[in-house]
């Protein structure tokens, strides 16, 4: 199969075109680039937040399809799961249970136990292989890496298994050279936002980074590398707004809207969003073993979150550093509705903002919602606070 | 002629049925279930004999239901709400299979076999927002008396997404969209489509199975049917005795102990 | 059928159970009192075999926070959590203690020390974020023994499989690193003799408890899943390991053994043998059990008994002769074991209905806890497809009382056995 093009929208467009193009393709509940993948007889690899090793899909020639719930009504969904449960493990399995979405390998993670227990719906609703991936939970151990890799290699024998294709080293070298290229221009986006955020708002900089999860990478990388040029050379003025971090949108995602009822009054200069895709902090290694390579920047090149627990990472400190590193003058502290660890990670922070004189604002979220009104006027007085002090 | 008593005790409203030896429905009454929960029983009870001038030594046995059931205290026993709306709904259509029950103050879906047997059942009472409640709460919100929602909302054409899921907040909600210029019947489409829709979803968790009939007060208003049937895709029936659904089932119940007093079955303890 | 029952035996158990609970913290509230510090572990992985050989006091405080519940003074420990800007929405057991620490370590049942050092598995992922909380409040170690759970339904693999191997030896490394740590906090040398010996005691309780759930297929049954269960579960953690926790199980057998023998069931009229699948409702826990013993309904088997038996639930028995490779075997396939019966369930479930001979199913799914209640609405639509068997669906909570309802649970319970009745008279009918 020769890689389809998922993705032709943005093409030719001027930068504005390209923002819409992708905010479109992210509100898109048909899911076309997967459908053009499909279509043109590729296989999918749905993989569950936070992070997952895209390359070892990637290199068997699947694409890896981030699944992170999405503007969908969970109608069939909800009568698989009770009540008190966060959106974004219904809505996540209303795509398949609405055949919005087909897959051929469907994994989740440890990263909580609604998400553990994902991979038994799942796997008792579809006849594919739904599994958990086993990331390790104590970094700290000296045998975690060897673990790890031991991990990615049944994942790669299930890979290859489901794609009917070997992954060669060399493939998985060829795959880590593509996803470093898609890191390294996050990265540079995610400069940009620190460095000149009045070129980038807030829901545009996600839109451009988000469809990375929907379309294959190298047109990802090919779009990110246009678009880049273009934002540097942005007419835009510089408005005087406080600069902040956005932190509780490792998992389930706020919606566009909220981004961009924030960025009316805020420039949003570092966070955590969809922080699966920008996980690894620097270039994997291509030479050596590459299974190898992967496990270890999993645990010793990697960003943090509320759901990998690591001694060296405390997360309050983790966020002062974020907060100092960006430039930023406060934090939004935001958890998903019935998120367990972002709840209890919100108390952890608060207590270590307002021990180091940071001001935040505290927020919870569900990635459907539709009216932010009291949401808004609460964060513009926030925000009216800090300017006026 | 012997006589059998349904009084179903709900948290708003009492109501009370008397069925005949032949099953057929020979009076019933409603009161105010209010503070005095036992006298309410007894009331709706007394009007129903009245009502179908019937003596009360002509009624050989009583069953209490709704969530008051334990204060029929002149009752012979009692039986759940879930269990009389299957009965009462296999009744008034023998081909039902799965029933939804909207009441003040929960919706309960219920699926039955086709003997009137519940197979298994889903209450959303944990919140109003997907029952008769929520209808309430928007018609003091707009200032429309109750038995005016139902066609008020057929005419909306445009229908707004309520997203609340706490009744308390719909008040707030319903205001909100009316400062926004949208219409009221606009709007009170939009509530019915998302009471709807949680009763709809209520009904899948439960499995749905036609033919499906709708019982409960809120059963008579049509844009309720309308938007029912809409969601599921499917008809749903719906009897004139929906209101009575409950005391229905229940003064059936009754019927059956009367006549199995009088030709006993052997039954397995 | 005896003249007489022989009352030093039944009900032995129960008292026993009550005994033994008091002594852990009456020795807990002098530990607390005399300065001393503990281990903080849990029900699932709790590694009480290793721990006791450094001496130290064992804390459960997912125990503790139920107490707290069924002695009806949660919503009080919750208020002061809640107040200190924990969510309403997150695990209630984590509230629970969050207020004991700020109170001292005060409970009803006494005091309770504080951690010197917190051992945990990731069988539960909020035992992570649990611990993260003592690491803050007490800066003392706390160590995540990492176990991967099965992959997939039907995935497990077992000794010999290379996938099996490498979960196994990262287990083995943890637990040789968590050696010197513990060395180094409790100012003890590791004995591995000691080890030997705690890991004995906690075989004879693997093999017993075997026993005992097996004992619950006896007509009437033996002992209530749900009421008797939890005073058992109780010390299957408190005194794992030790040599008290040995006694009462070998002594529980031959109780309910004697029970099986003679015919003494729990009810008066055992009317329905019911499964219990989840935690339970400990706010009104008297109460909610009685819901269903009024009605005839007693529960033969929960799968509470399953995951939260501190590692028995196989009847596993460890290789004394490699003590810690042994251990780190047990762990990972109890553990194991313990998250399958949470998510993976649906074959178990099949399994206990047929051993124990069951009539319906209890789901009860809770707010508090999404690792225990997440897949249930699905599995039992999995199990209802494979069986027809007759279940009934509650949803409360394990500590909050504010979301328990007795009346709505009165209502579900009460057309529950309604089916149950017309169930069972229709079968007759057909038959008859």
């Amino acid at each position: 199969m020769t890689s389809p093009v998922t993705f032709p929208d943005w093409r030719g467009q001027s930068l504005d075109g390209v923002i819409t193009a992708c905010r479109e393709l992210l509100e898109d509940d048909t899911y076309p680039t997967v459908r053009r993948w499909r279509e043109a007889g590729g296989t999918v690899a749905g993989h569950f937040q936070v992070y997952f090793p895209e390359e070892i899909a990637h290199a068997a020639g699947m694409l890896p399809f981030k699944v992170r719930g999405g503007p969908v009504e969970p109608t069939q969904a909800d009568s698989r799961f009770g009540s008190y449960l966060c959106s974004i493990v219904k809505t996540s399995l209303e795509l398949v249970l609405s055949r919005r979405v087909e897959l051929e390998l469907f994994v989740t993670h440890p990263i909580c136990d609604a998400a553990r227990n994902l991979a038994a719906v799942w796997g008792r609703n579809f006849p594919y292989p739904c599994q958990i991936l086993y990331l390790p939970q104590n970094a700290n151990s000296a045998h975690a890496a060897d673990y790890l890799r031991g991990e990615y290699d049944r994942l790669r024998r299930t890979v290859e298994a489901v794609s009917g294709r070997a992954v060669t080293d060399e493939a998985l070298r060829a795959s880590l050279a593509v996803f470093n290229t898609n890191r390294s221009l996050l990265r540079a986006l995610y400069a940009l936002k620190r460095d000149a955020p009045w070129l980038v708002a807030a829901d545009e900089a996600y839109a451009l980074m988000a469809v990375g999860g929907l379309i294959p990478r190298e047109e990802h990388n090919a779009l990110l590398s246009a678009a880049l040029p273009q934002l540097r050379e942005r007419d835009v003025r510089r408005h005087d707004r406080v600069r902040v971090v956005f932190e509780g949108g490792f998992c389930e995602q706020p919606p566009l809207d909220l981004l961009r009822a924030i960025a009316r009054s805020c420039y949003v200069v570092d966070d955590d969003l969809l922080i699966g895709l920008r996980w690894i902090l620097e270039d994997i290694p291509l030479t050596g073993d590459p299974l190898h390579n992967l496990a270890h920047a999993y645990l010793e090149q990697s960003s943090y979150s509320p759901v990998q627990h690591d001694l060296r990472k405390p997360k309050e400190e983790m966020l002062l550093h974020r907060i100092q590193a960006a430039g930023a003058q406060a934090a939004i502290v935001t958890a998903a509705k019935m998120c367990e660890p972002g709840l209890e990670e919100q108390v952890t922070y608060t207590h270590a903002l307002e021990a180091h004189g940071v001001p935040f604002f505290v927020s919870e979220f569900e990635e459907n919602m539709t009216s932010f009104e009291t949401l808004e006027i609460q964060l513009e007085t926030f925000v009216e606070n800090l300017l006026f002090d | 002629m012997a006589y059998a008593a349904g009084v179903d005790v709900g948290s708003t409203q009492t109501k009370a049925v008397l069925v005949d030896e032949g099953r057929r429905i020979v009076a019933r009454a409603l009161t105010m279930t209010g503070a005095n929960v036992i006298r309410a029983a007894e009331e709706a009870f007394q009007e129903a004999l009245r009502g179908g001038d019937v003596r009360e030594e002509e009624v050989e046995y009583v069953v209490g239901t709704g969530y008051g059931r334990y204060k029929v205290t002149f009752g012979n026993t009692q039986v759940t709400e879930i269990s009389c709306h299957g009965r009462g709904a296999v009744h008034m259509f023998p081909a039902t299979r799965t029933v939804v029950d909207m009441g003040g103050q929960d919706t309960k879906a219920i699926r039955v076999s086709p003997v009137g047997e519940i197979v298994d059942f889903c209450m959303n009472d944990k919140c109003a927002a997907g029952t008769g409640r929520f209808l309430g709460a928007a018609s003091s919100a707009l200032d429309i008396p109750l038995d005016q929602l139902g066609p008020t909302a057929l005419r909306g054409q445009k229908p707004v997404k309520i997203s609340t899921t706490c009744t308390v907040f719909a008040e707030s909600e319903v205001l909100s969209w009316l400062g926004k210029g949208k219409k009221i019947e606009d709007i009170l489409l939009g509530v019915h489509q998302s009471i709807a829709g949680r009763s709809t979803g209520l009904l899948r968790r439960v499995g749905l199975e036609e033919e499906i009939t709708f019982t409960g007060g809120v059963a008579r208003n049509v844009a309720m049917i309308e938007t029912l049937q809409e969601s599921l895709g499917l008809r749903v029936n719906v009897s004139e005795e929906s209101h009575y659904m409950g005391a229905l089932g229940a003064a059936l119940f009754a019927l059956d102990h009367i006549l199995a007093a009088r030709h006993p079955i052997r039954q397995d303890a | 059928m005896p003249a007489t029952v022989d009352g030093t035996i039944v009900g032995r158990g129960n008292a026993d159970g009550a005994r033994l609970f008091r002594e852990w913290f009456a020795g807990l509230t002098a530990a607390a009192e005399a300065g001393r510090g503990s281990a903080y572990v849990f029900v699932m992985g709790s590694l009480a075999e290793l721990l006791r050989t450094f001496d130290f006091p064992i804390v459960f405080p997912e125990i503790n926070s139920l107490q707290t519940a069924v002695r009806r003074v949660a919503h009080e420990y919750l208020n002061e959590a809640e107040d200190h800007g924990y969510s309403p929405d997150i695990c209630g057991y984590v509230k629970a203690d969050v207020a004991t620490q700020m109170r001292g370590g005060q409970l009803p049942m006494g005091r309770i020390p504080k951690p010197s050092i917190a051992v945990y598995t990731n069988a539960c992922n909020t035992y992570i974020k649990w611990a993260e909380i003592w690491e803050r409040m007490y800066k003392v170690p706390v160590v995540t023994i990492d176990v991967p759970g099965t992959r997939a339904a039907g995935a497990q693999t077992w000794p010999g499989d290379p996938d099996f191997e490498n979960d196994r030896a990262y287990v083995l490394a943890q637990l040789r690193e968590l050696i010197p740590t513990l060395e180094r906090v409790s100012g003890v040398r590791f004995d591995i003799d000691r080890l030997r010996e705690a890991m004995g005691h906690a075989n004879t309780m693997n093999t017993m408890w075997q026993r005992v759930l097996e004992l619950n297929a006896a007509r009437p049954s033996v002992f209530n899943a749900l009421s008797d269960g939890t005073i058992y579960l109780g010390v299957a953690n408190g005194f794992r390991g030790a040599p008290e926790g040995a006694r009462y199980f070998t002594e529980l057998v031959e109780e309910l053994a004697y029970k099986s023998a003679h015919g003494i069931g729990t009810l008066t009229d055992e009317r329905y043998r019911l499964l219990f699948i989840g935690v339970p409702c400990y706010p009104i826990f008297r109460r909610f059990t009685e819901m269903f013993t009024e009605l005839g309904g007693t529960f033969v088997g929960s799968t509470y008994l399953r995951f939260a038996s501190g590692g028995a639930n196989l009847g596993l028995t460890y290789d004394l002769d490699h003590p810690l490779e042994s251990l780190a075997e047990g762990l990972l396939i109890g553990v194991r074991d313990a998250m399958d019966n949470m998510f993976f369930q649906t074959d178990i479930l099949i399994r206990m209905l047929d051993e124990l001979g069951a009539d319906g199913l209890v789901y009860h799914p809770i707010k508090s806890c999404r690792t225990v209640s997440t897949g249930l609405a699905d599995n039992r639509r999995a199990l209802l497809a494979a069986r027809d068997v007759p279940s009934l669906f509650i949803e409360s909570d394990m500590m909050d009382r504010r979301v328990v309802s007795e009346a709505q649970l009165k209502n579900r319970i009460d057309a529950f056995f309604e089916g149950l009745a017309s169930r069972r008279a229709q079968a007759a009918i057909r038959t008859g």
